[in-house]
C-alpha cells in the first residue's frame, strides 16, 4: 500500500513517487504546461508523446529520487463532478487559470475549497497563472492572485508555457513541497501507532455513490 | 477413481473456454450484427448477441455458466498445486516453477484456442512426469478435515518457492500467506468485502515487508506481488465468482440499468448525439476509433487477473489516443481523451462492466491501480463510468427537452449533423450521412403519403356516408312524379281582369 503515495518514500535511498493532478478549466493550457515540462515542446508538430494526459517525469532533488506522475484531467465544467475519483491519493495538486480570464481563476477557487474539504491539509497545492506572454490583456490581478494563494496555504506562480517561463520553478517547488509532507508524515508514523493491515490512503471502491464514498473515505479511511 | 473426474473438469472447461473465448483479435477484427439482427454489434464473446440479446440469453444460462465458472476454478487451484508440488519434489527446479507461472500467465494473458490445448498438455505433462505429486495430494472436494492438511501442503510448498525466489524475504511472505489461507478457509461464507480486505491486507503486509529491503530489486517484488495475486486468486476464485454474480444482481448496475432502460423502448443511450459529448472530436477519427477500442474494452470481461483486465483497458486507452493523435495532429490531452472513452462506454457497452471494475478495485494490487499508466487508465475509466450513471440534460449541455427527447428517442441526432459538416470529415462517411439524410427524407415522405392515403380513406367514408344519408331521405320522401300541368291556355285567358276592364273607349260621333 505505501508505495501507493507520497508515504512511499520510504528509507533513504529510495524513490519517492508522487501522484500529481492537474485541475483547471479547459483551455487555459494546461496540457501545454505539462507537455513544456516533460518534453519542453509547444505547440510542436513533431511531438513524438502519443498523449498528454499521464506524463511522468524523474527527478533527483537533493540526492533524493522523485518520480512523479502527473495526471491531466478533463478541464470542461460537465466533468466537474468526477474531481474526486482523479484527486484522490494525490500528493500534489496543481490548479491552472489563464491570466485573461477572471472566471478560471473563480474556477481555482471553487476547487481549492473542493480539495481543502476533502483532502485537507496533506495535499500541496500550487496556484498557477498562465499565458504571463498575454500580461496586456490581464484580467486577474497579480495582488489579489497571490494574496488568495497565501490564504489558502497555497504557493502561486506566474508561468507562460509558451515562452517556457517558470515551469522549471513551479515543479520543482512543488516536489520539495511534497517531499517535506511526506517526511513529515513519515515522522508522524514512526511516533504514532502504525496500523497493520489497514492503509491510511485506501483505495476506493466505486460504490453506486461514488461521490459519498470518496468523501467519506479519501482522506482518513482507517479500515 | 480421481482421474476421470479431473479430465471431466478439464474438457468441460475447455468447452467452455472453447465457445466463449473472443478470438478474432489476430486474424484481423471481425464484428458482425447480432445474431437477432436488432441492428447493433454483436460480439463473439457473446455467442453473436448483442448485449441486450447476450443478457437475456445469459441468465437462461447463468446457472451453467456459473458451474463451469467453479470448475475452472477448481482446474486452476489443482494447477497451481501441481506447480507447487513440482517445485518441491525437484529442489533445484525452480526455475520450473517458474517457467509454468510465465506459462500460467501468458494463458491467461492470451486465451486462445491454442494455448487452451497448452494449458491441457501442460497440465498433462505434469501430470505424468510428477506422477507422485498427484497422488500425494489428490484432488478432493473441499470438505474441513482435507483443508487444514491442504493449507499445511501448499503453504510448505509456498515456503520453499518463495525461499528460493527471494531468498531471506520468503518468510514472512509465506506466513503472511499462510495466515491469509487460513483465514479464507475458516472464513467460507464470508461476503466479498471481507475477502477484499483480507488480500488487501495481504498486499499491505507485503509492502512492509519489502520496502526497507533494499536488495530485493524491483522488477523482483513487482513479480512476486503478480504470483501472489494469481495465488490469492486462485484461492478464493471459486466463491468469487460466485460472489460477484450475487452481488452484481444486488448492485444494480447503474449502467446496465439504464441501457435497459432506454432499450425498452427502440432508442438507447446511443441516441445522444456525439458532438454533444465529445465536441472537439471529429468525426472521421471516431470511425476509425471504435473497432479497435471496442474490441478491447469488451475482451476485458473474459480475463480472468486484475492485472489483464487492466491491460485491456491500457490497450484500449492507447488506441484511443492514437486516433485522437492521427486527426487532431498533436498529442490528446485528457479533455479530448476523456470524452471519447465515455463515448467508447456508451457504444460499446461492455459486459458487465461495473462489475469487472469493482472486481479490479478489490482484488488488484492497489500501488498498481494507483500510481503508474494502467491506474490512470483505470481511474479514466471510473469517471466515464460515473458520468455516465450522471448522465442528465445539464452534463450534455442541453436543455431538458432535448434531452427527454433524446433519451426516447423522438429525435435522431443525425439531422442536424449533417448541416455542419467539418471539412475534415472522410468521404465514405459524408456519403453514408448524405445517404442516411436522404433516406430519412424518404421515409418522411412516406409516412406523409401514409397519412395522407389515410386522409382518403376518411374520404371513402364520407362519400359512403353521404349517399347512405341521401339514401335514406330518398326513401322517406319517395319521389311522387306528378302528372304534367295543363298546358298553358291563350295567353289572354287567364287574364280574368279583363272583365273588370272597362270596356274599350267607342269612338263618339258629335252630330254638330
Amino acid at each position: 500500500m505505501a508505495a501507493a503515495g507520497g508515504s512511499g518514500a520510504a528509507a533513504a535511498g529510495r524513490a519517492y513517487s508522487f501522484k500529481v493532478v492537474l485541475l483547471g478549466e479547459g483551455c487555459v493550457g494546461k496540457t501545454s504546461l505539462v507537455l513544456r515540462y516533460c518534453e519542453n515542446k509547444f505547440n510542436d508538430k513533431h511531438i513524438t508523446t502519443l498523449q498528454a494526459s499521464f506524463l511522468t517525469k524523474k527527478l533527483n532533488i537533493g540526492g533524493k529520487r522523485v518520480n512523479l506522475a502527473i495526471w491531466d484531467t478533463a478541464g470542461q465544467e460537465r466533468f466537474h463532478a468526477l474531481g474526486p475519483i482523479y484527486y484522490r491519493d494525490s500528493n500534489g495538486a496543481i490548479l491552472v487559470y489563464d491570466i485573461t480570464d477572471e472566471d478560471s481563476f473563480q474556477k481555482v477557487k471553487n476547487w481549492v475549497k473542493e480539495l481543502r474539504k476533502m483532502l485537507g491539509n496533506e495535499i500541496c497545492l500550487c496556484i498557477v497563472g498562465n499565458k504571463i506572454d498575454l500580461e496586456k490583456e490581464r484580467h486577474v490581478s497579480i495582488q489579489e492572485a497571490e494574496s488568495y494563494a497565501e490564504s489558502v496555504g497555497a504557493k502561486h506562480y506566474h508561468t507562460s508555457a509558451k515562452q517556457n517561463k517558470g515551469i522549471e520553478e513551479l515543479f520543482l517547488d512543488l516536489c520539495k513541497r511534497m517531499i517535506e509532507t511526506a517526511q513529515v508524515d513519515e515522522r508522524a508514523k514512526g511516533n504514532g501507532s502504525s496500523q497493520p493491515g489497514t492503509a491510511r490512503r485506501g483505495v476506493q471502491i466505486i460504490d453506486d455513490e461514488p461521490q459519498a464514498q470518496t468523501s467519506g473515505g479519501g482522506c482518513c479511511s482507517s479500515g | 477413481p480421481v482421474f476421470p473426474s479431473y479430465h471431466h473438469f478439464v474438457v468441460c472447461s475447455l468447452v467452455s473456454r472453447k465457445k466463449m473465448s473472443p478470438k478474432s483479435k489476430r486474424g484481423g477484427i471481425h464484428m458482425d450484427l447480432c445474431k437477432k439482427g436488432c441492428g447493433y454489434y454483436g460480439n463473439r464473446a457473446w455467442q453473436g448477441f448483442c448485449s441486450k440479446y447476450w443478457r437475456e440469453e445469459y441468465h437462461k444460462t447463468r446457472p451453467k455458466e456459473m458451474q463451469e465458472d467453479w470448475e475452472l476454478a477448481e482446474r486452476l487451484q489443482r494447477e497451481e498445486e501441481e506447480a507447487f508440488a513440482s517445485s518441491q519434489s525437484s529442489q533445484g527446479a525452480q526455475s520450473l516453477t517458474f517457467s509454468k507461472f510465465e506459462e500460467k500467465k501468458t494463458n491467461e494473458k492470451t486465451r486462445k484456442v491454442t494455448t487452451v490445448k497448452k494449458f491441457f498438455s501442460a497440465s498433462s505433462r505434469v501430470g505424468s512426469k510428477k506422477g507422485i505429486s498427484r497422488d500425494k495430494c489428490p484432488p478432493v472436494p473441499y470438505n474441513d478435515s482435507t483443508v487444514l492438511k491442504r493449507t499445511e501442503l501448499v503453504s510448505r510448498e509456498l515456503l520453499e518457492f518463495f525461499f528460493f525466489f527471494l531468498e531471506d524475504q520468503g518468510k514472512p511472505v509465506h506466513a503472511e500467506l499462510r495466515e491469509f489461507l487460513v483465514g479464507t478457509h475458516h472464513m467460507r461464507p464470508a461476503g466479498v468485502t471481507e475477502r477484499d480486505s483480507i488480500s488487501k491486507k495481504v498486499f499491505h503486509t507485503m509492502h512492509l515487508t519489502f520496502q526497507p529491503n533494499q536488495r530485493a530489486k524491483h522488477e523482483k517484488i513487482e513479480k512476486t506481488l503478480n504470483y501472489v495475486t494469481v495465488f490469492i486468486l486462485v484461492m478464493i476464485v471459486k466463491k468469487l465468482r460466485c460472489t460477484t454474480v450475487k452481488e452484481g444482481k444486488q448492485l444494480k448496475c447503474t449502467v446496465v440499468e439504464k441501457s435497459r432502460i432506454s432499450q425498452a423502448g427502440t432508442p438507447r443511450l446511443e441516441a445522444i448525439p456525439t458532438p454533444s459529448i465529445c465536441p472537439c472530436v471529429s468525426d472521421s477519427h471516431l470511425v476509425l476509433v471504435p473497432w479497435l477500442s471496442f474490441v478491447d474494452i469488451i475482451e476485458m470481461d473474459s480475463k480472468h487477473v486484475p492485472r489483464d483486465k487492466l491491460a485491456c483497458i491500457t490497450k484500449c486507452s492507447k488506441h484511443i489516443f492514437n486516433a485522437i493523435k492521427i486527426t487532431k495532429n498533436e498529442p490528446a490531452s485528457a479533455d479530448d481523451f476523456l470524452p471519447t472513452l465515455i463515448y467508447i462506454v456508451l457504444k460499446g457497452n461492455p459486459p458487465r462492466l461495473q462489475s469487472n471494475i469493482q472486481y479490479i478495485t478489490r482484488f488488484c494490487n492497489p500501488s498498481r491501480l494507483m500510481t503508474g499508466e494502467d491506474g490512470y487508465y483505470f481511474t479514466n475509466l471510473c469517471c466515464a463510468v460515473a458520468f455516465i450513471e450522471k448522465l442528465d440534460a445539464q452534463s450534455l449541455n442541453l436543455s431538458q427537452e432535448d434531452f427527454d427527447r433524446y433519451m426516447s428517442g423522438q429525435t435522431s441526432p443525425r439531422k442536424q449533423e449533417a448541416e455542419s459538416w467539418s471539412p475534415d470529415a472522410c468521404l465514405g462517411v459524408k456519403q453514408m450521412y448524405k445517404n442516411l439524410d436522404l433516406l430519412s427524407q424518404l421515409n418522411e415522405r412516406q409516412e406523409r403519403i401514409m397519412n395522407e392515403a389515410k386522409k382518403l380513406e376518411d374520404l371513402i367514408d364520407w362519400t359512403d356516408g353521404i349517399t347512405r344519408e341521401v339514401q335514406d331521405i330518398v326513401e322517406k320522401y319517395p319521389l311522387e312524379i306528378k302528372p304534367p300541368n295543363q298546358p298553358l291556355g291563350a295567353l289572354d285567358s287567364e287574364n280574368i281582369e279583363n272583365d273588370k276592364l272597362p270596356p274599350p273607349l267607342q269612338p263618339q260621333v258629335y252630330a254638330g
